[in-house]
């Protein structure tokens, strides 16, 4: 279709499409369903199977990578983030991949140094085409790094602006953001507003719109919102007709969530104005839909158990992808009752700790704020997050400062040298760049771990990761590629009957088949037979014991 | 006069690939060949493709060597030869003595010739009689201080390194190479413990080092007719403590340096009055001397890169020759023509040390296609006993030229799939793919020089890492990787 963007364009070229399109184009932001609703379980399998009619929807980009989703694949579905992409690559070879960066946080919770920063950067937009790059205070000096190495790849750029609302979120403010960030990158990017929790009413987020396109013609702005309140879709359709060129959307098939609203009640809004999504196959988004309401069956386990939009989240502000978790750890904590306390609890601390913007990592800091303050007394017990963002450790605080007595419970906590907050400010306060990291040594340092060569990739997830990354390599080698298992084996619950048969192709499309024949319980071990491929192998299990599972065989 | 024979049926006194292969050629000529095995080697191949077979004790190993024992299974089968294949009992002149004595055929040398050519003294006098160039060397040392004295005397002429070998040694046993004094006299004493221990004989004798030399046979048959034929030469460099790794045919010498060493070996086998199978091995330095170093009075385990190449069947020869029958063909209708390889595919652990790794095979698809040959010793299912040699396969691979014969044999080693027991396919990997190997460039110290040949991860299936992950599914009854 006509004005279709693909993959081998260059930013320049994408960039002039989309400054010349008269309608709009969307991103479908999977990651960010999977991270808001499915506690980021969906497998690489899953974007497999919807691949061919995603690839035929003609959506600008497909978000599969970035966020919390690189922690997750290595920690709880054993994928390599890289494998993800290059899995996402061949199955949409036109498709943009898109990916959030979190700035010098790049995908974990702490500040790395330059040089891994870099490195990470590098290797990652070898597959990433589309950078969604953001700070949770705005701070712009933190995303530099990551600005110039997403440049130096000739990837398209997309610096995101991190969108609240309260009196001190002016649009002033954040049109003054987006001029300091076009000083660093110059006007060849895509600007995102990152509407973390979905605030703001249509009209704010029109009123926002216009003022930035007033004061920069000619930029593209992306907008990236969150459905928690059920009214993202009016936000976006406000947001296109102010002139918004690109809007992150999601399947209706993954409908009713917390993550992005459906790509096509948002097409159905805007077609009555006259606005049309370029490029885009109706038939095949449909197709996507009714391929993932089977698939979603799979994940059920993992939905989010407190479903129904919530509009008390302007309150609170908490980020799309953090609501169901917050609930699901209230949960497991045994605090469940008290969570309407805790988001009361949750906008106070916003306000009193400066209204900034709650996404990660500044939404698990007033998370954990608020929970501590609920269960033990207004600050009684501050997290060291807290206390190093009170330093300002993540950069400056961007609007008020807390009051005394903040500073004074946060910065005095467990401290037995007898020194006041304002001294402790004044010695200890500010960015404290982390040196860089001797790459070497921790490339020897990984290799000793596995006894074997580390690939760059393997080293910038290990830089990040440590201990998770080392982990998740060792059970590749182990297991290897488990993401080839279809997601209904991996998440199987109840073991196998005999002569179950299961089915797949492996990367290069060679079929395989593995057929259980028999289990068999022999003390503490369980004996189960296969025919792989149709040669007979036993494999023994030692099930005694939480998590020791010693495999012979 | 020649005796002549015909055999309906033999005794194998083997066990493994090379009872296997014996019994491929008898069978072959209408002969039914007759198994022996001892208690602990029960569920062992070669018994399964034997037309009869004999328990001959418990085990393990000491029956093998029961020459008693097998000429009694000879004669309650009514078979008329015994073929001693390799190894156990093949070189020890009391057997085929054993047999003749019980009328029965020995399907090799006669004793006196394997005892001449085994001992490695009265050997090289021998062959220094035709004129061959051997390697400096002492006479049997005599014991104690008279031996280290003449020991002594000969460094003194030669000069280090040199190496003490036990004059009943073999197959790379009772071998150490001695490079100062110091060691020289430490030495003396430990190879005559370890020659005693594994030979039961002391003896022992120095001989020159040769540094970095190429190892080359030549493959002999001789008939009853005073016919003697060389098959041409094979090259056995790679080897790893003296121990074969690799056979290649023919050996990459200069066509006439080949042709002079394949005349030599010739002129030695008649002047030991050989008959049957063997090898003439030599030394050739990097001028192209080639020095005698001993004689195999057996079939060699690599005596199927010279089949391959040929085209002619060693063991019918041997079994023709021994039933009173001439050779089968001329000198000139020897051909060789291109390249083969052979290697042992053994159970056993390269990055351990070669450990043998003894276990129950679970899974064992092999090699195939074109240009590939397997002599195999076992079966998916067969528990590798820790006894005995610990041979899964022996793979050998013809290419019409060097390079195609390399690439054949990396395709044919990735193409087995062993579960079970770890292989010594993924070192042979490394070596096929090294640049010296593929330049033909090989010599005695191609091994050592080349240690990164270690460096391998082992592969494994994706089927089978994924299936492992399976079980575990199904044994925690959900996946525990998930958390």
């Amino acid at each position: 279709m006509s004005g279709r963007i693909t993959r081998g364009m260059s930013p320049t070229e994408i960039l002039g499409m989309l400054r010349e399109s008269e309608g709009y184009y969307l991103c479908n932001n999977e990651r960010d369903v999977s991270q808001s609703d499915f506690k980021n379980r969906l497998m690489p399998m899953t974007t497999v199977r919807v691949a061919p009619h995603r690839e035929a929807a003609g959506f600008f980009s497909v978000e599969v990578s970035g966020g919390a989703s690189v922690h997750v694949d290595l920690m709880r579905k054993q994928v390599n983030p890289f494998e993800r992409l290059r899995i996402a690559h061949k199955a949409m070879p036109r498709t943009l991949l898109q990916t959030v960066c979190r700035g010098s946080s790049l995908f974990g919770y702490r500040h790395y140094p330059e040089n891994v920063i870099r490195l990470a950067v590098r290797e990652f937009a070898r597959y990433v085409d589309v950078w969604r790059v953001y700070d949770f205070l705005n701070h712009v000096p933190n995303l530099a790094p990551v600005f110039e190495e997403v440049q130096k790849a000739q990837r398209l750029l997309m610096p995101s602006v991190c969108f609240s609302t309260g009196p001190e979120h002016t649009d002033r403010y954040y049109v003054d953001k987006v001029k300091e960030i076009l000083d660093v990158t110059g006007p060849e990017v895509i600007i995102s507003i990152k509407n973390y929790a979905g605030l703001g009413t249509p009209k704010r987020i029109s009123q926002l719109v216009e003022s930035i396109c007033a004061a920069f013609p000619g930029l593209v702005l992306h907008y990236h919102g969150c459905n928690t309140d059920g009214n993202d879709i009016g936000r976006m359709s406000a947001a296109v007709l102010a002139g918004v060129k690109i809007c992150d959307v999601a399947d209706h098939g993954y409908g009713a969530i917390y993550g992005q609203a459906p790509a096509l009640t948002l097409i159905q809004a805007l077609d009555d104005y006259g606005k049309k999504a370029v490029g885009v196959d109706i038939p095949s988004l449909i197709k996507c839909s009714d391929l993932l309401r089977q698939e979603r069956k799979i994940y059920e386990p993992f939905e989010s158990p407190f479903r129904g939009h919530d509009p008390t989240v302007a309150a609170y502000k908490l980020t799309g992808g953090a609501v169901g978790s917050a609930f699901e750890q209230a949960d497991k904590g045994g605090f469940l009752d008290r969570m309407p306390e805790i988001l009361t609890e949750m906008a106070r601390v916003q306000a009193e700790l400066g209204n900034w913007w709650s996404v990660t990592p500044g939404s698990q800091i007033l998370w954990t704020t608020a929970v501590n303050n609920v269960l033990y007394g207004r600050y009684e017990r501050p997290s060291l997050d807290l206390k190093n963002l009170l330093l300002g450790r993540y950069g400056r605080l961007p609007f008020q400062r807390p009051e005394a007595w903040i500073w004074e419970k946060v910065l005095e906590y467990q401290r037995y040298d007898g020194k006041k907050w304002p001294q402790i400010l004044a010695e200890e306060g500010g960015i404290q760049k982390s040196p860089d990291a001797d790459l070497e040594l921790e490339r020897r340092r990984l290799e000793g771990e596995l006894d074997r060569p580390a690939t760059d990739e393997e080293l910038a997830l290990y830089l990040q990761f440590p201990f998770d990354a080392l982990s998740f390599f060792k059970f590749q080698d182990r297991y290897g590629k488990v993401w080839l298992l279809p997601p209904e084996v991996w998440f199987r619950r109840g073991g196998f009957k005999d002569g179950q048969r299961i089915t797949f192709a492996d990367e290069y499309g060679v079929p395989h088949f593995i057929e259980v024949i028999s289990t068999r319980r022999e003390g503490a071990h369980v004996l189960t037979t296969l025919l792989v491929d149709h040669s007979y192998q036993t494999f023994s299990v030692q099930v005694e014991g939480a998590g020791k599972a010693a495999v012979a065989g | 006069m020649v005796d002549k024979h015909v055999f309906g049926k033999i005794l194998v006194a083997n066990r493994g690939e090379i009872a296997v292969r014996v019994m491929r050629s008898a069978q072959e000529l209408g002969i039914k060949a007759v198994a022996i095995y001892e208690e602990t080697d029960k569920d062992a191949f070669h018994i399964m493709r034997a037309d009869e077979a004999v328990c001959i004790g418990p085990g393990p190993r000491k029956d093998y060597l029961n020459i008693d024992k097998i000429i009694a299974a000879a004669q309650q089968t009514g078979a008329q030869a015994i073929h001693p294949g390799y190894g156990f009992l093949a070189e020890n002149p009391d057997f085929p003595e054993a047999c003749t004595n019980a009328g029965l055929v020995f399907i090799g040398p006669p004793p006196e010739v394997i005892r001449d050519l085994g001992s490695k003294v009265i050997a090289r006098t021998i062959v220094q009689a035709t004129g061959l160039r051997v390697i400096p060397a002492t006479q049997v040392l005599p014991q104690g201080a008279e031996g280290e004295a003449a020991a002594l005397a000969f460094v003194a002429e030669h000069d280090y390194p040199v190496m003490i070998k036990a004059v009943s040694g073999g197959g790379g046993r009772g071998i150490r190479q001695i490079n100062d004094e110091s060691s020289l006299l430490n030495g003396l004493k430990r190879s005559r413990a370890e020659a005693l221990m594994s030979f039961g004989d002391d003896s022992i004798y120095l001989e020159k080092c040769m540094l970095r030399p190429r190892h080359v046979e030549v493959q002999i048959l001789a008939d009853s007719y005073g016919n003697v034929m060389h098959l041409g030469t094979r090259n056995c460099s790679i080897q790893r403590r003296h121990q074969k790794l690799i056979e290649i045919a023919p050996s990459g010498l200069d066509p006439a340096l080949s042709r002079e060493i394949c005349e030599a070996a010739v002129r030695a086998a008649r002047a030991a009055n050989y008959l049957s199978a063997g090898t003439v091995e030599f030394l050739v330095d990097h001028q192209g001397r080639y020095y005698f170093l001993e004689v195999n009075t057996r079939l060699q385990v690599e005596h199927t890169v010279t089949e391959v190449l040929t085209g002619i069947d060693i063991v019918r020869e041997q079994l023709l020759i021994a039933m009173g029958a001439p050779i089968s063909f001329s000198q000139e209708q020897v051909h060789e023509r291109g390249f083969a390889i052979e290697l042992r595919i053994n159970a056993e652990d390269p990055k351990n040390d070669f450990l043998a790794s003894p276990g129950v095979v679970e899974v064992y698809r092999s090699s195939a296609g074109p240009g590939v040959r397997l002599d195999g010793a076992i079966y998916q299912g067969y528990k590798i006993p820790p006894f005995y040699d610990s041979l899964i396969v022996k793979l050998t691979v013809y290419g019409f030229t060097w390079r195609e014969a390399v690439d054949r044999m990396a395709r044919a080693l990735n193409g087995f799939l062993i579960i079970g027991v770890k292989s010594t396919i993924p070192y042979f990997q490394q070596i096929v793919k090294e640049p010296d190997f593929i330049r033909m460039k090989l010599d005695t110290g191609y091994i050592d020089d080349h240690p990164q040949l270690l460096d391998y991860r082992e592969q494994e299936r994706e089927v089978d890492k994924l299936a492992r992950l399976i079980a575990e599914i199904n044994a925690h009854e959900r996946n525990p990787h998930t958390q």
